[in-house]
């Protein structure tokens, strides 16, 4: 390292330089981590409780039904998405027949003083909205969905 | 002027049909500009080169401007390039100034395509020979600069710049692509991930599944409270209504802005989410008020929407005079020049003269159909947010899936991607991670890693960063002053809240 | 599970009121809806292109409507893998046997995992170029400088079509100056863009690029940076008499066939010369129909027969080129076992 100018030379493999880049970030993520973890750690740690208590004390809590429903419904709708589109293959039946319950489904989970009129609502948008979509998309543009 | 006899009124009826479907696609979160050109290419088969590049223009820059309505008044970026919209389009809708972050949006978008259109016209084969000016060594550097609004970005400085680097190493799971120079080698995975991140994470999937799932999940934990927003929210004209006394001031920022715009477009590989995230810094930067960005300041729409129409003329900069797109929705354009026989390279303006001047007619033409069309809508478009949650959300799902499924033309993993990321964003947030910064460090993650790479592997030393040539001197002054700036703001921003607290 | 779901689902066909025996292909005929997965990302691309030409005639012929969707290599294989009822195939080209020469990830041997059907068109371009203002005016030249252990720099873009020539040109240097052949080195790189970029930087000597995309650079005069020069086509020369006289742009066919074999040689094993033509075909899952590949093979033999697909295909810059599925298939095997032999003998 006699020539300053060595310092800098870098020569790359290419058959590895698949890593070269991922290792410079790999450092750089360490580090900022380990800065994090020693500038606002102990801040952080505090805020955290604070914010724990907050929550308890502005009566915010988790609304674990419409969060997980959220998720599981999701799940349920985008495994099984594929597999009903394999039944119609290239028709985009997949994507309508799914969406249709989903949306349903997912509109009175939300919903929070479900009465007639919500109810009408809610078919009618779970049933015209992914149909308005399908027949736009699917047939009028030739967009590939499941 | 033998073009005129081009300009049929079927020319006009499909530069404006283009438009209004463009903004449509924008306007749905997921679908994009790209896609919208791209599913309509094969209805130019049967049009002649004039009227087929009519119709394309017109969804283009339709496409690119939709893209503010889901940015502005979901907070879900209709199109990457319409990201930062989000950050301050957003809080003024919650305002209640949605209708006028909308109109100062599309005027913006109005000046700035108009702009490009003009620099395009009388700049294009000398601006090309400006492009090729950057090899890999400054593409690099001009995203490092784009990178340097990260820390402006960050409400808590090393958090924000954790999540940047963060969304950086998101975006190079995968392969190293092969299609822009890589070794196709695997990394940052394991075997049993293979089939399905083969190609990585998709940008589009990633950004609505962080911005459109992600808050959805958060409301959901809230309940679903339609009240909380109500009171507010149905008020559609509650803080000041628009005029065009917003532009004061702000002439530099429009014209800074669309610049850059245009000019990040003629930088093919650069990619037009750059050309916003660089305006908006830049104007951060050098705004009197920064700490008012971010927080609902119209200068922010009008830098983010001025920079992303700006980048229409700019992309086509290189596709016109040299034969190369400038950004995706470009390459898809040269799929109809070339299925009509017409060939694009540096000749093609000098032979093709009246195609050139037809499509520098349909371009302005596009943009004063778009701010005309989107200025009357405005009024409609802007009731989306009085859809009640119950039925609003599960819509938004559902366009989120459509649009993840059909960004790479049918692949069911990226409607995963949607998920994951949305879980992720939502739990990110939850220890401190920074969504705006992460998706930035996301979308130009990998460009960062191709430049380094190569300028590397070409001339083997770091110093070459420094010693390139004049223009990489220039962007590290750029880039100095653009990371002293963001320290100094923050700096200030601190004091002042001291003050505030004292 | 999986009988739940799919119980679940025709349930709700049936709710629907729609016959679910519509996606069942008793009478070996394709469904309403064929879709193309091709081996592109791009939609504005050539393998996109040639599809969607093809695509089109196959709708009319077989009154269906096909779809061609740009996945992807990796996905458009995953997606011809999985689906065997003939309501997924795929085109592509070269490029999807030369991937797994090279090694590349995501590759695999196209023809133990699929059936190759048939060809339907070439891409004559694939060019080499170098600046106009070069010392190097033709590929003899390079060969001749590398013997003279100068250093070549190659612009291409690794693992494939690209990098096929390349590897032609250094195992011709190989064949006639052993231990030369080093002096021929890759610069790996991306897009045509990226390519020209290198050459305009002056990182690279040689650059793979194509008639289409270049031809208007050749045409620049010489003082322009951007100005460069046909060196070599690797289209056979039966091939490139098959393109319009008036070829593309200012280079009229004349004038291209002065750039292939014969008239400009690169050695394939000393006797012969080497050429590659990018070829367009189908690929079927394994388990398709056979039925469905004859119904296939014979529309399209129809539709060429006909004779308007070639007209559309010359106006494009493609040359017209349909076999069968087993004279294809035959063909496309004997074409990468030529190949195999370069690649192995230069590594």
């Amino acid at each position: 390292m006699a020539d300053g100018n060595s310092l800098f030379k870098v020569s790359i493999d290419f058959s590895q330089s698949h890593l070269f880049f991922p290792n410079i970030i790999h450092w750089i993520l360490l580090i900022l981590a380990v800065l994090i973890a020693l500038t606002s750690g102990p801040k952080l740690l505090r805020q955290m409780r604070e914010k724990k208590k907050d929550d308890k004390q502005t009566g915010a809590p988790t609304d674990w039904v419409r969060l997980l429903g959220t998720l599981v419904l999701t799940i349920i709708y985008f495994s099984l998405m594929e597999t009903v589109g394999d039944l119609f293959p290239n028709t985009g039946f997949g994507f309508l027949f799914t969406s249709i319950p989903f949306m349903f489904l997912l509109s009175v989970l939300f919903v929070h003083q479900p009465g007639r009129r919500e109810f009408v609502t809610i078919t009618l948008s779970s049933i015209i909205s992914p149909a308005v979509a399908w027949y736009v998309l699917a047939q009028m543009f030739n967009i590939t969905l499941p | 002027m033998e073009f005129i006899s081009y300009l049929t009124p079927m020319f006009f009826a499909l530069v404006g049909f283009g438009v209004v479907v463009g903004i449509i696609f924008g306007a749905i979160p997921g679908m994009t500009a790209t896609m919208a050109v791209a599913v309509c290419l094969p209805m130019t088969y049967g049009l002649d080169l004039t009227n087929g590049l009519a119709l394309l223009l017109g969804l283009y820059v339709g496409g690119i401007s939709g893209g503010l309505v889901p940015a502005v008044l979901l907070n879900i970026p209709g199109t990457p390039s319409s990201i930062t919209t989000t950050f301050d389009g957003y809080p003024m809708t919650q305002k209640g100034e949605g209708e006028r972050a909308l109109k100062t949006g599309i005027t913006s978008s109005l000046f700035g395509g108009l702009f490009s259109a003009i620099v395009l016209f009388f700049f294009a084969p000398s601006l090309a020979d400006v492009a090729i000016k950057f090899s890999y060594v400054e593409k690099f550097l001009i995203i490092l600069f784009a990178l340097t609004v990260i820390a402006s970005l960050s409400r808590n400085l090393l958090l924000g710049i954790f999540s940047g680097v963060l969304g950086v190493w998101f975006s190079l799971i995968g392969s190293y692509d092969i299609s822009s120079g890589g070794n196709g080698e695997y990394r940052l995975m394991t075997d049993a991930m293979v089939p399905y991140l083969e190609s990585g994470f998709s940008l589009l999937p990633v950004l609505i599944g962080l911005f459109g799932l992600g808050t959805i999940l958060q409301e959901a934990q809230k309940g679903i409270k339609e009240e909380v927003g109500k009171g507010k929210k149905l008020e559609l004209n509650g803080g000041t209504s628009f005029s065009l006394s917003v532009f004061k001031g702000q002439i530099v920022n429009l014209i800074r802005s669309s610049g850059l715009g245009t000019f990040v477009g003629m930088l093919p590989g650069v990619g037009g989410s750059a050309a916003s995230v660089l305006a908006y810094t830049q104007q951060k930067n050098f705004s009197k008020h920064p700490e008012k960005l971010g927080k609902g300041a119209p200068e922010g729409v009008i830098a983010s929407e001025s920079s992303n129409n700006g980048l229409t003329g700019g992309a086509l900069i290189p596709l016109l005079s040299l034969g190369i797109p400038g950004d995706s929705t470009t390459a898809v354009l040269i799929g109809a020049f070339t299925l009509q026989g017409i060939q694009l390279g540096p000749l093609f303006i000098g032979n093709n003269l009246d195609t050139w001047n037809t499509m520098m007619v349909a371009l302005v033409f596009a943009n004063l159909v778009m701010f005309v069309v989107m200025f009357f809508a405005i009024r409609t478009i802007v009731k989306v947010i009085t859809i009640p949650k119950y039925l609003l959300y599960p819509g938004i799902i559902m366009m989120c899936v459509v649009g993840a499924y059909a960004i790479n033309f049918g692949i069911m993993f990226d409607v995963w991607t949607l998920l994951f990321f949305g879980l992720f964003g939502f739990l990110g947030q939850k220890v401190g991670l920074e969504v705006a910064p992460f998706i930035i460090g996301f979308i130009l993650g990998k460009q960062a890693e191709v430049y380094f790479v190569k300028s590397l592997e070409s001339f083997g030393t770091l110093t070459i960063f420094f010693t390139k040539s004049p223009i990489a001197m220039v962007l590290w002054v750029l880039i100095l002053i653009s990371v002293v700036f963001s320290i100094y703001g923050m700096i200030k921003q601190k004091k002042n809240n001291n003050n505030k607290e004292a | 599970m999986k009988f739940l779901k799919s119980g679940l689902a025709v349930a709700m066909a049936a709710f629907m009121g729609i016959a679910a025996s519509q996606a069942v292909a008793a009478d070996a005929k394709f469904a309403d809806n064929l879709r193309v997965v091709i081996g592109s990302k791009s939609t504005g691309g050539d393998t996109y292109q040639n599809s969607a030409i093809v695509a089109q005639a196959l709708g009319e012929k077989l009154g269906i409507n096909v779809k061609v969707d740009a996945v992807g290599s990796s996905a458009a294989f995953k997606a011809l893998a999985r689906i065997s009822n003939g309501s997924t195939i795929m085109i592509f080209h070269d490029q999807s046997y030369l991937g797994y020469l090279y090694g590349v990830k995501g590759y695999f041997d196209i023809f133990d995992d699929f059936i190759v059907g048939p060809t339907i068109a070439i891409n004559p371009g694939n060019a080499y170029l170098v600046p106009k203002s070069s010392p190097y005016k033709t590929i003899e030249d390079i060969i001749q400088a590398c013997a003279k252990d100068t250093k070549i720099r190659v612009a291409i873009q690794p693992g494939g079509v690209s990098e096929i020539g390349y590897s032609a040109l250094k195992n011709a240097i190989k064949l006639r100056y052993p231990g030369k052949e080093g002096n021929l080195v890759a610069v790996n790189t991306g897009s045509q863009s990226d390519k020209n970029q290198l050459l305009f930087d002056g990182q690279a000597d040689l650059i793979q690029g194509s008639v289409q995309a270049n031809e208007q650079y050749t045409q620049l005069p010489a003082e322009d940076q951007k100005a460069m020069r046909f060196v070599w086509l690797t289209a056979r020369e039966e091939t490139i008499k098959q393109t319009k006289p008036e070829g593309m742009g200012s280079t009229t066919q004349a004038h291209l066939l002065d750039f292939v074999s014969p008239k400009v040689s690169v050695t394939l094993d000393g006797k012969q010369d080497f050429t590659f033509d990018k070829e367009f075909f189908f690929l079927y899952n394994k388990k398709m129909d056979p039925a469905l590949i004859e119904v296939l093979d014979k529309a399209l033999g129809e539709i060429y027969a006909e004779g308007k697909i070639q007209e559309v295909q010359k106006n494009s810059f493609f040359i017209p080129n349909f076999k069968p599925s087993a004279e294809a298939s035959a063909y496309l095997k004997d074409k990468m076992e030529k190949y195999e032999g370069i690649i192995k003998s230069i590594h």
